[in-house]
């Protein structure tokens, strides 16, 4: 099989985050809730994971790191802090439902969709601007858009923010670990990521960087001031209620050492020459749109595409019967497709990763040229 | 021997303190607070040589860590609170 769902969940991973996990489960146990060595062996593991997370996203302090089971469960968390009934929020016009759903469940929230043509990342950032100057309590952007690829101006967006005192939360679940991401230089109040994407994580791992003070979506045991009958008021206690998924973590950790070891730059300088290239060969067969961006920076490791008169669910299911994993449909994405234009065909995405490798590439559209000739 | 414990209020203040003080050269150990002194109940502490607080304080000054409480051991093994 050819794994291109890399946006969806990193399925190749390096070897060591599978041993890391493995080990975790027969030699660790629960950070804070014991002083006996795997208690304490458990907490040296996800204190490594937090500092090697503030190192790689410029975060001032390791325990402004918190372990999230996902990026939803990360936005929910931002989103259920800074936005109350009735909320002004403005959002662009590629937000995942993690975001919008969380958005739609508070009663009388304001949305404002800052939407702009695919791939025009100065329209982006002058649609916020319009939008923020409306007025608004917060803004809530998605870095990299998990249909088309498209890098939205992030820091623009946040200089926008910054300017105007508009909190901002970032969804970093397609750039973390694709992309450069300071998040001192961004100040953001919340940065969101998945672990099991491009930070090479086991599934059910998640990070939420913290620029300011949470309000948790759970409460429970955290190992400190148990007297209480409030959460801490100190991070990460405030939102870790529970046990750790400390198998995870520990995995996670090694995914962030990989990718220390690779480098951001060359991760990303090999997922977009991979994406090209599919994008390339798949705009010069007939009757499939490729959904490529002119320049290269606007575009990561993913590349949605369409084939005119063919479902794309059906196509995805074809392409899996040849052995290439894909992702068909709406991608959970339908705003994203509503701005793009492709809400009522949907698409086909393949991502890449460091994993891949251009003869799959070329594999890839020899099969799609086999179906749509 | 004679000790110090610096109380945490958690378990990752407590390892940011270790961390900052075994890079200055300090040899420091974390262990769940014992329970006479914990306050709020489970908490951390960080356990230092009793010639080390000086230094220990000055490291964790300089990188902007404020202990929540310290206490030395006292020959009968309680623990005594010290004013800062």
């Amino acid at each position: 099989m050819i794994y291109l769902d890399s946006a969806a969940t990193t399925l190749q991973k390096p070897p060591s985050v599978a041993l890391a996990s493995a080990r975790a489960i027969n030699r660790l146990a629960s950070p804070g809730r014991g002083g006996h060595r795997p208690a304490m062996a458990a907490a040296e593991t996800a204190f490594s994971c937090r500092e090697e997370a503030a190192a790689l996203f410029h975060v001032p302090s390791p325990e402004q790191v918190v372990f999230t089971f996902n990026a939803t469960h990360g936005l929910n968390i931002a989103i259920k802090t800074l936005v109350k009934p009735g909320s002004r929020v403005v959002i662009s016009g590629y937000e995942h439902n993690a975001v919008t759903r969380p958005l739609h469940a508070i009663p009388g929230v304001e949305l404002r969709v800052a939407a702009a043509p695919l791939f025009q990342r100065r329209a982006m950032a002058e649609a916020f601007r319009r939008e923020l100057d409306r007025g608004a309590d917060v803004a809530v952007c998605i870095h990299v858009s998990n249909v088309f690829g498209f890098v939205l101006p992030i820091e623009e967006i946040a200089g926008m923010c910054r300017e105007r005192g508009v909190p901002l939360i970032v969804d970093a679940s397609q750039s973390a670990g694709c992309l450069p991401l300071d998040a001192q230089s961004l100040g953001a109040a919340f940065i969101a990521m998945p672990g099991h994407k491009g930070l090479y994580g086991p599934q059910g791992t998640g990070l939420l960087l913290c620029g300011r003070s949470p309000e948790p979506i759970i409460e429970g045991g955290t190992g400190s001031e148990s007297i209480r009958q409030t959460m801490p008021d100190f991070l990460p206690d405030r939102l870790e209620a529970g046990t750790h998924n400390v198998a995870g973590i520990a995995g996670l950790l090694e995914g962030l050492r990989y990718l220390r070891r690779r480098g951001l730059e060359t991760i990303a300088g090999h997922e977009r020459r991979l994406m090209r290239e599919m994008g390339e060969g798949l705009s010069a067969l007939p009757g499939v749109q490729a959904f490529l961006a002119r320049d290269e920076e606007a575009q990561t490791g993913v590349l949605s595409f369409r084939v005119e008169g063919r479902d794309c669910e059906e196509l995805g299911e074809e392409l899996g019967d040849r052995g290439f994993a894909l992702r068909a449909g709406l991608h959970c994405a339908p705003l994203a497709h509503q701005t793009a234009g492709t809400l009522e065909t949907g698409t086909v995405r393949a991502s890449v990763s460091p994993f891949n490798e251009e003869r799959e590439i070329h594999q890839f559209l020899f099969a799609v040229s086999g179906l749509v000739h | 021997m004679l000790y110090y414990l610096i109380i945490c209020r958690s378990l990752t203040y407590a390892q940011r303190t270790a961390a900052a003080l075994e890079r200055a050269g300090i040899t420091a150990r974390i262990l769940r607070s014992p329970k006479s002194i914990s306050g709020e109940g489970c908490s951390h502490a960080v356990k230092i040589s009793q010639r080390s607080l000086p230094d220990a304080l000055r490291v964790l000054q300089r990188v902007d860590l404020t202990p929540k409480r310290i206490f030395i051991t006292a020959g009968d093994g309680s623990y005594q609170e010290v004013e800062l």
